[in-house]
């Protein structure tokens, strides 16, 4: 059967069971992948996976079940079970389906027949040029922890009583290195990816392989350095990881629950004038492209703050009711759990320096290349997180450090942020370019 | 002493004849060792937030994992697809690691033995839901009444029936039936001027429902909001060197971080963490034992048998200081000529198993927790901890404080905003200079990931002191 059927099908069974509203999400993945060592195989991975969740609202109650068994008895069950464990909840007039207008009654996504038949030999060799494309870069480099290649395909498709009705498929292609370099006895590892949802548009291998032995081996001979208060640049994987944080203090529910640093401040300015920061489900071959949300609401691209200024959280449509806002097509979704608010391609729009100007403007400060810990506490926007780098000293990088942690507040930070590079890159689904803080603390010895 | 778990008398979660069919077609390209892992994992849980339940969960996932081994070269494959069929086929697929054309003899297989070292009668997933449910409700009201200036409180029940079976070609087969369950609080207390401070406690582990008339949801609720309202009026965390003392329990996670993953057999196989080659020489002060214990009575991380079929056990990975084991799971152990340690633990039937913790704690030492914090001049004290993470080749570790106080001429006194420690795992190890006889475990709370597998695990320390840890705050 084919999913949507197979949803509608759920749905009919959920309404007979006694669910006033009832929503079914499924997915069905393949996956397949090749890990090397040494130029030689050390794992084959392959499978195929399904699943359904089923959601239900039964007298404003919500009740949730998933499986795997998508036999018209496994169905049945889902159903019951679902009906079922709604009368465990409380009522909560919020509780509801989206419907109407804002649905996407659509088939699409971003998916690439190429994707779908790359053949295990070209993981293979993707995986060993990769690997000795890092040796050969650098003595230093005779280890790895890991080398692979490997391809995602995924069809999902959603129905609810309300009207939802949608199909979409996605294709992504990897190639990921993380070589350790060695020297007087000292170990540093760093690693660099590229997932892409064309395969045309995968970085090459070798070029992966060389840019991740490259930061393993400058990492070599890393110190600790003073406690100080210095500028700090991030580059692109670390700024996304920084924007990843400020991300949750957007979500609707958290400011909704006055759990979020930023959520009294909608309309204020909480960045300097160089931050536009942006979630867009439309994006052109974005890694999270995708035709609709986790519960049917067709994608859309919003602002989230333009000029420093805050426009806008996140929503999905049962937040979206409670704080008398609008969905913004923000539901992630997975089959075995109800939908949560969540980000598409966030990213924090490219600006016109370069980054090595960014970094000659810094006269002794820290050049941050990875980073440990989560580090940020979303309600009070305290953030503290481990770092590795370069110290830069008269606008150039001069020697590694590591044992260091940079600490401030997020608001703080982002009304900090002195400069953003012209280098967006989406490698992932949250981008963003080199920034620079005008000062943050970094605690060494 | 664990009892005897009874023969079990249940049919096994895929019938014996088609377990060893799969093996045979797992091995029929030449492979040299194959195995099949069948696991039903069935979950239960709420949600509470904003004073009622948001919504109860269910589910249940069954699925078979299939791995053959050639040399060093793994071929894994899985299916959720349970039919002769489909199982034949994933069995195939894993067996092209391999190339060539072996006619496999016959499996003999036969039923490990197992102790039992959980604490559950009544399998979780039988529970009524409705008194999961009432958990949460007596632990929001319980936080609620602590404190006026609590405001939110969001809360969460979660447990499952996990049923494994296991089988191999050395003619091993286990079954198991591990159940977990967890209740957790967060508390956000609203102080003065916006300010904003969270809590979180809860518990758990591999326990019988009735573990909660002890571990009392009030008790849980109480705790997170205690948290929130003691650390309100908090001034930013010092920065740089600090003499710290951690107070008992989910301090265990340093132990986690700064040395647990990095004596992981497959890191020190690739010979990409620092503690490779070091066994024998000593990576810790001698006041230092370490000890991953799968065999802890209800413990989150313990296993009567791991995700490969091997018994779950106790190990010395440090003593006085001195390295003296590393966790291996059955594919690092026989590459490198040594035994399993049963640290072969998966997420689900959709991974291939990795070395892993299970429970990681510190022996006991004879000082009480006052004459450590006594013998403090100017230092930092951590009483609540939140996650961490590890660089395993350079060492480097970090983990969150998310309750601390200044210590000023050995007295506790103003709370610090939360922070974050680092450090150098056998440095930080080297400058422990006190370790209390107050050995305590995790509440039951830890989950740790590697390689994108997450697996529940438990940590213990008694109060200990260290000397000169880098805290991250923000403060002179």
């Amino acid at each position: 059967m084919k999913l949507l059927d197979t949803c509608e099908l759920l749905v009919t069974l959920a309404r007979k069971a006694g669910a006033a509203e009832a929503e079914a999400y499924a997915e069905r993945t393949r996956e397949a992948s090749v890990r090397v060592r040494d130029g030689e195989v050390e794992e084959l991975h392959q499978a195929s996976s399904k699943g359904i969740g089923l959601r239900v609202i039964c007298g404003q109650r919500l009740g949730f079940a998933y499986g795997t068994d998508l036999s018209k008895d496994g169905l049945k069950g889902l159903a019951g079970k679902a009906v079922a464990l709604a009368q465990g909840a409380a009522k909560d007039p919020a509780n509801g389906l989206p419907r109407g207008a804002q649905l996407g009654a659509v088939a699409g996504g971003e998916y690439d027949p190429a994707i779908e038949e790359i053949a295990p030999e070209w993981k293979l060799r993707a995986a060993r040029e990769a690997e000795k494309a890092a040796r050969a870069e650098d003595p230093r480099v005779r280890k790895f922890d890991s080398t692979g290649a490997g391809d995602f395909l995924s069809q999902a498709a959603i129905a609810s009583s309300q009207g939802a009705r949608g199909e979409s498929r996605a294709s992504y292609a990897y190639v990921y290195c993380s070589p350790v370099a060695e020297a007087d006895g000292q170990l540093q590892t760093a690693s660099w990816s590229d997932t892409r949802r064309t395969l045309a548009t995968l970085q090459s291998p070798e070029e992966i392989g060389r840019i991740a032995a490259r930061r393993a081996a400058r990492m070599l001979g890393a110190r600790k350095p003073k406690t100080q208060r210095v500028p700090v640049v991030f580059d692109p994987q670390m700024a996304a990881g920084f924007i990843g944080g400020v991300s949750a203090a957007v979500n609707g529910l958290l400011v909704h629950k006055k759990s979020s640093f930023l959520g009294a401040l909608m309309g204020k300015p909480v960045a300097s004038k160089e931050v536009t920061l942006v979630d867009d489900a439309t994006l052109p071959h974005g890694i999270a492209t995708r035709p609709f949300d986790g519960e049917g609401v067709v994608s859309r691209r919003t602002p989230v703050i333009e000029q420093g200024v805050l426009r806008s959280f996140l929503y999905d449509a049962t937040t979206a009711r409670k704080a008398k806002a609008k969905s913004t097509s923000s539901a992630s979704r997975a089959w075995a759990s109800l939908p949560s608010i969540g980000t598409s391609n966030f990213y924090l729009q490219a600006g016109t320096q370069n980054p090595e100007a960014i970094v000659k403007g810094v006269k002794n400060g820290l050049y941050v290349t990875a980073m440990l810990g989560r580090g940020a506490d979303v309600v009070t926007g305290d953030y503290s997180r481990g770092a590795n780098g370069i110290w830069i000293e008269n606008g150039e990088l001069a020697y590694p450090v590591q044992e260091v942690t940079v600490s401030g507040n997020l608001l703080e930070m982002l009304r900090g942020i002195d400069a953003v590079g012209d280098d967006l890159e989406f490698r992932a689904s949250t981008a963003s370019p080199t920034i620079r803080f005008a000062e943050l603390v970094v605690s060494g010895a | 002493m664990p009892r005897k778990s009874k023969a079990s008398t249940r049919a096994p979660l895929l019938p014996l004849p088609l377990v060893e069919r799969l093996l045979s077609a797992a091995m029929s390209r030449g492979a040299d060792f194959a195995e099949v892992y069948v696991e039903r994992n069935t979950t239960t849980a709420a949600t509470l937030d904003e004073g009622s339940i948001k919504s109860a969960q269910s589910g249940s996932v069954t699925g078979v994992g299939v791995r053959a081994i050639r040399g060093a070269q793994v071929g894994y494959a899985y299916s959720d697809d349970l039919d002769e069929a489909a199982l034949l086929r994933t069995a195939h697929t894993a067996a092209l690691i391999a190339d060539g054309n072996r006619e496999p003899g016959p499996v003999n297989m036969s039923r490990t033995p197992l102790p039992t070292y959980y604490q559950v009668r009544t399998p979780l997933a039988s529970i009524d839901v409705a008194r999961k449910i009432e958990l949460l409700q007596q632990a929001d009201s319980a936080a609620r009444a602590y404190d006026r200036r609590v405001k939110q409180v969001t809360g969460g029940y979660a447990d499952q029936t996990r049923e494994i079976l296991v089988a191999n070609t050395l003619g091993h087969l286990a079954e198991d039936r591990q159940d977990l369950c967890r209740l957790s609080v967060q508390c956000v207390a609203f102080g003065k001027n916006g300010e904003r401070r969270t809590g979180f406690y809860g518990g758990g582990g591999r326990v019988d429902f009735r573990f909660f008339e002890d571990f009392s949801p009030q008790q849980v609720g109480r705790e997170a909001a205690r948290q929130a309202v003691a650390t309100l009026g908090a001034v930013p965390a010092p920065s740089g060197p600090q003499t710290v003392v951690l107070a008992p329990g989910w301090s265990g996670i340093l132990l986690h971080e700064a040395v647990g993953h990095g004596l992981e057999a497959d890191f020190i196989r690739k010979g990409t963490s620092l503690f490779a080659g070091k066994l024998g020489e000593k990576v810790a002060s001698e006041l230092v034992t370490v000890i991953d214990d799968g065999t802890v009575a209800g413990g989150r991380g313990s296993i009567n048998v791991d995700d490969e079929g091997n018994p779950g056990e106790r190990k010395v990975l440090i003593e006085n200081g001195v390295l003296k084991g590393y966790l291996y799971d059955h594919l690092n152990a026989k590459l490198t000529g040594q035994r399993s340690t049963g640290s072969g633990r998966r997420q689900s039937f959709r991974y291939a198993p990795l070395p892993r913790m299970t429970n990681t704690y510190l022996a006991p030492g004879d000082q009480t927790p006052e004459e450590i914090i006594s013998g403090v001049e100017r230092g930092l004290y951590c009483r609540q901890f939140g996650g961490g993470q590890v660089d395993i080749s350079n060492g480097n570790f970090v983990f969150e404080i998310s309750e601390a106080y200044l210590i000023e001429g050995g007295e506790i006194t103003k709370p610090v905003k939360g922070a974050m420690l680092i450090g150098v795992g056998p440095e930080a190890l080297k400058n422990v200079s006190a370790v209390g006889s107050d050995a305590s475990h995790d509440p039951g709370l830890g989950t740790c990931g590697k390689d994108g597998q997450a697996v529940p695990v438990g940590v213990g320390l008694p109060t200990v002191r260290i000397d000169s840890v880098t805290v991250g705050g923000t403060g002179a």
